[in-house]
């Protein structure tokens, strides 16, 4: 009986908490593929008193949307909703406990290549890459060989392709390069609930020997040069042996007084 | 008697100071600032560009290398700090090479080593392989490259020292600017493995700089080897030791120096990896932030060249220079944060010009006031260990003002500490022999004797160079 009354009254002051806690009823719920957005939170039902207001983006406040109002509404304009501005957005009242409601902004997935101009080497591997920004991140990414009638291309269908792809990036990796087939326009796909992007990559497949012949060229050159100074330099050797030898330093002349190699000019110095 | 005169009568000092002038002739006897000199001076600036301006637009690279092998930056980036370290890590091997054999071949050899790393590069297929490529046998080859090199040229001047130094290492900055458009043409055309492997066969360019340095100087190997009797395990070590010159590391002078440049290092680096991230910090755009960097880099190249044509007419004292250089260089990165926060781009573009003008004419007359401390005998020696000690500066550095920055939120503070440590260095000079007086203190004497055969030498030097007519013996 006694079990009975306590939960009884437990439920009641659980209800009662309930009955008080702020309600906040958000408009619009959700947007999704618009170009600007009023967004704008109502709190209601409650007789806690709000210190003020603000918002926050993904998680971090929004400095200048703080504002010490007490009122019950709050509205965030978003002029224009990109990429960037698409996210999870929350107004928060101060009141005891913190009351806040989630509005998500939804856009199109920002599908970009890393680099739109990608270059290999034959049969070595080549590596394509598309990054996403935004809200929601693509759930599924899909790549194509562009032409004619683009041909999409699967994951470990063959041993050519490789495809690694996470919510905010995909890996296209295409083995043995050939010089004439795997040339062309690469298209990654990315697809949300909202809908689908893609972007273009261009690869370049380059022969391997292509830089040999800039390479030989420079070794050329190289040694070339070497052996101009070389000879250069036995051309003059004869004048300069005894110029080196009178000019050496003190240390030098001194060593050479027990030391035959350099025969000629001691004798100034010589004891 | 020479203090009665001030520091800047130079015409007194020459005729009151016939020791130390008379040092410095022998010293130079072979081409005295001129002729030769100037091709070596050439030769040094386009070894010290496919060193350290190569080094410097690797960037270019890193790009293509994590998405090629799908590795983090971080893990990228340790190509480059393992090449640097590389080369600062066998400088002392360079330095001894050379003075064991001559500079000729090891400069040869360094090249060919720094090309065959990259040539291997192209053909990697791991990560690690980079590092070893890369990083380890390019490493090795620029370690033997730079450091006979700056020293060679040393030798071959005496009053025009700094200026063939500040004009050689301007390269850097010329070669920074031309490289890294160049780079990024090599990989669009060839893909970075045919880059990679052009760029090898460019760093060959640095056989034919080492085929230009004559062979001279061939005294000390042949004084060694004659002066120690057999190839006992002991006496191969001495001789290893007077190679590497590694007693110097009992010498105060030049402990106090080099800890005074590793102190230096410690800061100097610093603006270089964060004054673009703080000024994007402080609310720049990337372009305002990029083009600060770009104007601090060309002050960079003038502070060299100016540096070295002022401190070449003899008006003050190399140390002092020095000092003056990186006392202002502190200050101005210290000043660099202030300036930024206060939201005058003036104000951080005016203050970069300044930093970039004296970190350059500062690193003009570091390698100059080497000799001075220790002679022109044991500069190459003293050159590869300076390099290493103050490389260990430049791992500290970086790290620690990152954790700063974590820690503080902004760059403020790695900056303060930064230019801090710079006055410091500053002040460990401040504490070397003769530092206060106005003439530079004669060089010590040559290598103390190992062996009975130099007391002879000694005491013929000591004759030599206090008799009057000492001039007119050394000048041949």
């Amino acid at each position: 009986m006694k079990s009975l009354w306590a939960v009884a009254l437990l439920l009641s002051c659980w209800r009662a908490d309930a009955s008080t806690a702020p309600k906040i009823s958000a408009d619009p719920p959700e947007v999704s593929n618009q170009t600007s957005a009023l967004l704008t939170c109502n709190m209601t039902g409650s007789s806690l008193p709000s210190k003020g207001s603000y918002w926050t983006h993904n998680g971090q406040v929004l400095d200048d949307t703080k504002s010490s109002n007490t009122g019950l509404t709050m509205s965030l304009n978003l002029e224009k909703i990109t990429h960037s501005t698409s996210g999870k957005y929350e107004c928060v009242f101060m009141t005891e406990p913190e009351a806040k409601a989630t509005i998500e902004v939804k856009t199109l997935p920002h599908v970009v290549a890393y680099k739109h101009s990608e270059h290999g080497n034959e049969k070595d591997k080549g590596v394509l890459v598309c990054v996403s920004h935004g809200y929601p991140l693509p759930t599924d990414w899909s790549w194509a060989k562009d032409g004619d009638s683009p041909m999409p291309i699967f994951n470990g269908t063959s041993e050519k392709y490789e495809i690694k792809s996470t919510p905010n990036k995909t890996t296209l990796t295409i083995n043995d390069l050939n010089l004439k087939d795997d040339i062309g326009d690469y298209i990654c796909s990315g697809t949300s609930e909202v809908g689908t992007t893609f972007d273009k990559i261009h690869l370049r497949v380059r022969s391997r020997l292509a830089a040999l012949w800039p390479f030989l060229g420079i070794v050329a050159e190289v040694i070339i040069l070497v052996t101009i100074i070389f000879i250069y330099e036995k051309r003059r050797k004869p004048d300069e042996i005894t110029d080196d030898d009178d000019s050496g330093s003190a240390p030098l002349k001194s060593n050479s007084n027990a030391n035959h190699k350099d025969k000629n000019v001691r004798q100034r110095n010589s004891n | 008697m020479e203090e009665r005169h001030t520091c800047t009568d130079k015409s007194v000092l020459d005729m009151t100071n016939p020791k130390p002038k008379a040092e410095s002739q022998s010293d130079e006897a072979e081409d005295p600032d001129g002729g030769w000199g100037w091709v070596l001076v050439g030769a040094l600036f386009v070894s010290t560009s496919l060193v350290f301006g190569l080094m410097r637009s690797l960037g270019i690279f890193f790009v293509e290398f994590v998405q090629y092998f799908d590795e983090s930056a971080h893990a990228i980036s340790w190509i480059s700090s393992t090449g640097l370290a590389a080369q600062q890590f066998f400088s002392p091997l360079g330095a001894a090479l050379c003075n064991a054999y001559n500079a000729r071949v090891v400069v040869m050899t360094g090249g060919l080593l720094a090309g065959l790393g990259l040539i291997l590069a192209s053909q990697a297929t791991r990560l690690y392989h980079l590092y070893l490529t890369m990083g380890v046998i390019s490493g090795l080859g620029w370690g033997l490259v730079f450091t006979p090199m700056v020293a060679t040229v040393m030798a071959h001047f005496t009053r025009r020292r700094t200026l063939a130094l500040g004009l050689a290492f301007s390269s850097i900055g010329l070669s920074s600017f031309a490289f890294n458009p160049l780079f990024q043409l090599l990989v669009e055309k060839y893909a970075w493995r045919g880059a990679l492997l052009i760029l090898g066969g460019l760093s060959l360019n640095i056989v034919p700089c080492g085929a230009l340095i004559r062979p001279r100087r061939r005294s000390k190997a042949p004084a060694k080897v004659d002066s120690e009797t057999g190839s006992s395990p002991v006496s191969v070590l001495r001789r290893i030791s007077s190679y590497l010159e590694l007693s110097l590391l009992s010498e105060r002078p030049y402990v106090t120096y080099t800890l005074g440049i590793t102190l230096l290092n410690v800061g100097y680096f610093v603006p270089y990896f964060h004054l673009v991230a703080h000024s994007r910090h402080a609310g720049f755009s990337e372009y305002q932030s990029a083009f600060v960097m770009s104007a601090a880099g060309a002050s960079d190249i003038l502070g060299r060249i100016v540096s070295g044509w002022f401190s070449d007419l003899g008006h003050f004292r190399l140390i002092h220079l020095l000092s003056a250089w990186t006392t202002l260089a502190g200050v101005f990165i210290m000043l660099l944060p202030l300036s930024s926060l206060s939201g005058s781009y003036s104000a951080l573009m005016v203050i970069s010009l300044l930093y970039g003008f004296c970190s350059g004419a500062l690193t003009s007359v570091v390698f100059v006031v080497v000799p001075l401390i220790v002679g022109v005998e044991r500069m190459m020696g003293a050159l590869g260990l300076l390099q290493l000690i103050e490389s260990g500066a430049g791992l500290l550095g970086t790290p620690l003002s990152g954790f700063l920055k974590d820690v503080t939120g902004n760059y403020v503070a790695s900056f303060i500490v930064a230019g801090s440590f710079l006055i410091l260095g500053t002040l460990t000079m401040a504490t070397l022999p003769h530092y206060f007086s106005c003439t530079d203190p004669p060089p010590p004497p040559q290598r103390s004797s190992l062996d009975d055969k130099h007391n002879g030498l000694h005491s013929e030097l000591e004759h030599m160079t206090s008799s009057p007519s000492s001039d007119t013996n050394h000048r041949v």
